[in-house]
């Protein structure tokens, strides 16, 4: 088990050799998935981000697919928990057992210690039980009995989960649901989609003979050369705004956290990189809004009732906040006021 | 209800007040007493039915049963029963009245005494008001409309009164009104509940409601406008700021004509005042045997003072006598015929003088309150005006011949006339005048040589709408720029030849006219005249006319003043010595005679189209060229942009540099050089703006959220259709925005102009003929920044305004103080 820690990764690679790379992967998941490129590119964008997936859906549309096809493309240790309401933290992160031979406390590590752990049914398990992912997706680090056990990179968290309202759930944790960079909804496939799988699918599972295309140390030159990706001034401006825009909003009792908007940055570094870009744009943040916000923030009981989700609340920020601009002087089409210096909008942070 | 009835009470006072104009009328305060009577039981009786709740017809009803009561008992006919019940001869009784008091009305001049059938028709016409005023102000709560019947009160001294009527009335029906309105504007807030006066607000603060600034505003800019649009007009010369400028001009004021006595008449301000005046109105009707007759005198302004020509009082004797015959005084050789002359003076003309021709001998039909000054040779009264006289005379009409004129020798300077020459010492003045008569024998040269120097070849030139005036600087004023009317021409020459040591003064009257019937002449306010009068020694005072003619209607000449513009060769030249021989007789004679043969043209012969008149077109054309540039200024603004915007637009170098190891030729990451970099970053961002004008230009929708990569993809789906030129065009251009926003290199190299006329080329052909005609002429771009320029500058004046005024209320707010003195 190598123990290198995250920050030893390369720096920028040859254009073509991240498209390469990255195609593979994306090539390969889609052997598995089809008709989701975009979902795809999404969860492979997540991982370049040195981030943890969350995959929410109704059952049966192929979350664990997704989640068993990323982690099978890479070559590297994979875990998969399975999520269950009897499971206990110690079951996550690993324990201290009685070593007779040697007569000391052997750490045995739990299923967290991988470069890609699969959460097959997240919110089914108890929140404690939940909690014990806390440290390690944050800070990359388990700590038992009071010693600290750095993890690998690159790690990842891609958990799934069905929506909170079907039954037998527990739903997660704020904290737990800030950690995960983004969350995606599968979806249903499109008619001819569904029509390729029944051909490919009818007879054997493909995902049995999905061989890696990838290594861990390929996919740490990867996250390196996401990280060189240019952010322009007035991108950064746009997300800052992006998530100043979820916290004044009237429709939210709890806006996006600085960690979002750090997530948010990284992943839009690493959509512009499988796009063939080494800068970010503006449209790369719209984008990613609603799979990187949506569910970290609080609507409020107002908005709840007026039945109004949280992705469309983020949306329609999307859709009204202006654009800056990296020059000095305003559109001559903003007719919007000038915003106030301190960078509050016209309504009072709201506290929950 | 009870803010109703004091609502009811508040209009019968209304009304009682818009009545106050019709004191101007009454002689005495009769009609009030009355109509205050009527107007009560009217107000009572809707105060009554109100009481009852009474529908809006019971109400009207019951009001006019009470205006019926109340005139039959103010007005008796002896029929009715119980002093105040009507009775069917009593609405006889009524009839007779109103007949009679429509015969009253043309009997009577303002001022009428009270006569009871126009009592009856005021408290009639009053009361019929206030039941309307009461109905729409309480009735249907519409009290903006019971102004109307409030103005009708106000229209009948404005109909009686031709020229003008006192103001103050009308300031007091107004003020009624005002009343009304605000009265009803507190019973309407009352309704709401407690009547909010302001205690218990934030004393800080003192905020204005938007509304209230807003009608502040709107009042100022009101003034400004009422202020400035009369100065601006060209026509609109006799308002307040002029009558101000006239009245320091001349020391004397505008004098009202018809009021007071003549000396007190500032004759010239009523000679600018008439001819100014944009209505013609009849003023007199003169019919004569003379054959060719003189100018018709009416006063004379012989006084001169440094701030100009004034009149003196005359004094005289009354005209019914026998007068001075002129010739036992004048020298032989004057020819002198007697004349008769009736003259009808029409309403319009309200004088205390009447006009005659020179010289009266005899009166007929005026009463001893008129008087004959043989000094000024002017009719005139200290009591009686003109106004719709009829009266005529017998008149001595002199003719000079420049020969015998030419003998006169130079008055003795003990002779009392000899005080006309007195002038004011004026450096120009007198130095031209020096130069005009340097060489000139005799009286006559002097003054021919003066009066001939107003002349077209010496630049003089007429027009009715200068500055009015005849003091020195005004003179010079005159001398010097060479336009103006007979009041300059003829107080300039008076004051030339006065200044030459001869006796002069300024005639003020009527010319012939230009519609006259036979011997017949009509004569307006626009023939009114002024023009020069020189004193001979024994031949008396000799007119000169020195306005040029074709600005006068009806100007005659005579054979000792010839017309000095006229193309006869016979003229004397301008400036020439003035030989004897040149001065023919028979030209006057001629002159006369083509002035018979067509007085209808006015004009005298063609001196009018030689004249040098400034031509107008180029004004025309050069108005005509500033609005072309006044409206083609934005679509400029557009080109000018444009052509800035291309003038950056040069592709910059293609990048000369090394590619960073081995990218392949589609990737973009070059290295270019720090200068480049900019140039092709301010090139991108030149041709994105200039995209977004055009779209702006071409109506298609600038959204502000978009990235440039979306706008790009939005016109391509959305507004370039099928156009893959123009669709890959749009693409480069938010292509190259974008990196140059938003990447660390710039796109370069690539050839941003033609994309961009490509995606303009495609745009305006899907557009509309409107939209291409509106974006070429008037393109919505440069108006939407202009605008938003505007509204931006306005904002932030407002701001630092109200910034400004919170700060100083803050710290000076009398509330704040007050209220600090009271909570210590």
């Amino acid at each position: 088990m190598t123990q290198q820690t995250w920050d030893e990764v390369g720096g920028l690679l040859p254009h073509d050799e991240f498209r390469a790379a990255s195609e593979a992967i994306v090539g390969n998941i889609e052997r598995v998935i089809e008709g989701k490129t975009a979902t795809v590119r999404l969860a492979l964008a997540v991982l370049l981000a040195e981030g943890h997936l969350l995959i929410e859906d109704v059952p049966g549309v192929g979350k664990t697919k997704l989640a068993k096809a990323l982690a099978r493309s890479i070559d590297c240790s994979v875990r998969r928990i399975q999520f269950t309401p009897d499971l206990l933290p110690s079951d996550v992160t690993g324990v201290s057992v009685y070593n007779q031979e040697t007569h000391d406390f052997e750490f045995r590590p739990g299923a967290v210690f991988a470069n890609l752990v699969v959460g097959d049914e997240i919110n089914r398990a108890s929140p404690k039980t939940q909690s014990a992912l806390l440290e390690c997706m944050e800070e990359r680090q388990v700590t038992v009995d009071g010693v600290t056990y750095q993890l690998q990179t690159p790690f990842m968290v891609i958990a799934t989960q069905n929506p909170i309202e079907m039954e037998g759930t527990y739903p997660l944790p704020e904290a737990q649901r800030d950690r995960f960079t983004a969350r995606i909804a599968m979806g249903y496939p499109g008619p001819e989609a569904e029509l390729a799988m029944l051909d490919g699918h009818g007879a054997v599972d493909p995902l049995q003979d999905l061989r890696p295309v990838s290594d861990a140390a390929t996919v740490r030159r990867l996250i390196g050369h996401v990280r060189q990706v240019h952010v322009a001034d007035a991108v950064k401006q746009y997300a800052i705004d992006l998530v100043t825009a979820t916290r004044e909003s009237p429709d939210l009792r709890l806006g996006a956290s600085p960690r979002a908007t750090l997530q948010l940055l990284r992943t839009a570094r690493a959509v512009a990189a499988l796009e063939g870009r080494d800068y970010v744009l503006p449209d790369d943040l719209q984008v990613l809004a609603v799979p990187v916000l949506a569910h970290r923030i609080i609507p409020t009981a107002d908005a709840q009732l007026a039945r109004r989700t949280t992705d469309a609340v983020v949306a329609e920020l999307v859709h009204r906040l202006p654009l800056p601009h990296d020059r000095s002087r305003r559109s001559p089409y903003d007719t919007r006021p000038a915003p106030p210096n301190n960078g509050h909008g016209p309504y009072e942070p709201r506290r929950p | 209800m009870i803010g109703h009835r004091s609502l009811g009470f508040v209009a019968a006072a209304a009304t009682l007040l818009a009545a106050a104009p019709l004191s101007t009328i009454f002689q005495r305060w009769t009609w009030l007493i009355e109509a205050t009577l009527a107007v009560a039981v009217v107000a009572g009786v809707a105060a009554l039915t109100r009481l009852v709740r009474a529908p809006l017809w019971g109400q009207i009803l019951g009001m006019l049963a009470g205006l019926l009561l109340a005139l039959t008992w103010i007005f008796p006919g002896g029929t009715e029963a119980l002093l105040f019940l009507p009775t069917p001869a009593t609405f006889a009784h009524f009839g007779e009245l109103l007949s009679a008091s429509a015969q009253d009305m043309r009997s009577y001049g303002v001022k009428v005494p009270d006569t009871e059938p126009l009592l009856f028709i005021t408290v009639l016409g009053i009361g019929g008001v206030a039941v309307l005023v009461d109905v729409l102000a309480v009735g249907l709560r519409r009290p903006a409309l019971a102004g109307l019947p409030m103005l009708a009160i106000y229209s009948v001294p404005v109909a009686v009164y031709v020229d003008s009527v006192p103001a103050l009335p009308f300031a007091i029906g107004a003020a009624g009104y005002l009343w009304l309105l605000i009265s009803d504007n507190v019973d309407r807030v009352r309704r709401f509940g407690r009547r909010f006066t302001g205690e218990g607000r934030d004393i800080d603060v003192w905020e204005a409601s938007p509304l209230a600034a807003a009608g502040r505003r709107l009042a100022v800019l009101g003034v400004a406008l009422a202020v400035a649009l009369p100065l601006a007009v060209p026509g609109m010369t006799g308002g307040l700021l002029n009558s101000f400028n006239s009245g320091t001009g001349d020391g004397t004021g505008t004098g009202r004509p018809g009021q007071g006595s003549p000396s007190r008449i500032d004759l010239f301000a009523a000679l600018s005042g008439q001819l100014n005046q944009t209505q013609v109105m009849d003023l007199v009707k003169v019919t004569t045997t003379d054959p060719d007759p003189f100018y018709l005198r009416l006063g004379v302004v012989d006084d001169l003072r440094p701030n100009g020509f004034q009149a003196r009082p005359p004094t005289g004797q009354p005209a019914n006598r026998t007068l001075p015959d002129p010739s036992e005084r004048t020298a032989r050789g004057v020819v002198q015929r007697t004349y008769r002359a009736t003259v009808e003076v029409s309403k319009n003309l309200n004088m205390p003088m009447l006009p005659v021709y020179t010289e009266p001998v005899r009166t007929e039909d005026l009463s001893g309150a008129w008087l004959y000054d043989p000094n000024m040779q002017i009719l005139f009264s200290n009591r009686d005006n003109s106004r719709g006289k009829r009266y005529a005379f017998d008149f001595v009409r002199s003719t000079y011949s420049p020969e015998l004129l030419r003998q006169v020798r130079p008055l003795p300077s003990d002779h009392p006339i000899k005080r006309l020459t007195v002038t004011p010492a004026v450096r120009q003045v007198d130095a031209l005048v020096k130069e005009l008569v340097q060489g000139k024998q005799t009286e006559y040269d002097k003054v021919l040589a003066i009066y001939d120097h107003f002349s077209a070849s010496n630049g003089f030139s007429y027009r009715v709408t200068t500055e009015e005036g005849s003091s020195g600087e005004e003179i010079v004023d005159f001398l010097t720029n060479k336009v103006g009317y007979c009041q300059q021409y003829a107080a300039a020459m008076a004051w030339l030849v006065r200044a030459a040591g001869i006796p002069a003064r300024v005639a003020v009257g009527f010319t012939r006219g230009s519609s006259a019937e036979g011997n017949t002449y009509t004569l307006t306010n626009r023939n009114l005249h002024a023009w020069t009068e020189v004193y001979f020694d024994g031949m008396g005072w000799v007119p000169f006319d020195a306005t040029p003619a074709y600005g006068v209607q009806g100007s005659t000449r005579s054979a000792w003043a010839p017309d000095v513009d006229a193309p006869e060769p016979a003229a004397p030249a301008p400036g020439a010595s003035g030989a004897p021989a040149g001065v023919d007789p028979s030209t006057g004679a001629q002159q006369r005679d083509n002035a018979d043969r067509d007085p209808d043209s006015g004009l005298s012969l063609g001196a009018g189209e030689q004249a040098p008149q400034a031509p107008v077109w180029p004004w025309w054309v050069a108005g005509g060229l500033a609005l072309l540039l006044l409206l083609a200024f934005p679509a400029l603004r557009r080109l000018a942009l444009r052509r800035r915007r291309q003038a950056s637009r040069r592709p910059a170098r293609p990048a000369v540099s090394t590619a960073v190891d081995g990218a392949a030729p589609g990737d973009a990451r070059m290295v270019v050089l720090g200068a480049d970099e900019d140039r092709a970053r301010a090139d991108a961002h030149a041709a994105w703006d200039e995209l977004l004008d055009t779209l702006v230009d071409y109506g298609v929708r600038v959204i502000g959220t978009e990235t440039p990569r979306a706008t790009a993809d939005r016109l391509v789906r959305a507004e370039l259709g099928e156009n893959l030129t123009a669709g890959d065009a749009v693409r480069l251009l938010g292509r190259a925005e974008e990196r140059a926003r938003y990447a660390p290199q710039p796109l370069t190299g690539e050839q941003l102009h033609p994309a961009l006329r490509a995606v303009r080329t495609e745009l305006a052909s899907r557009a509309d003929r409107r939209t291409r005609l509106l974006a070429a002429v008037l393109p919505p771009s440069v108006l939407l920044r202009w605008r938003t320029g505007l509204a931006d500058r306005s904002s932030s004046v407002v701001s630092t305004m109200s910034q400004s005024r919170y700060r100083l209320l803050r710290r000076w707010s009398p509330r704040r103080l007050l209220a600090g003195r009271a909570t210590r």
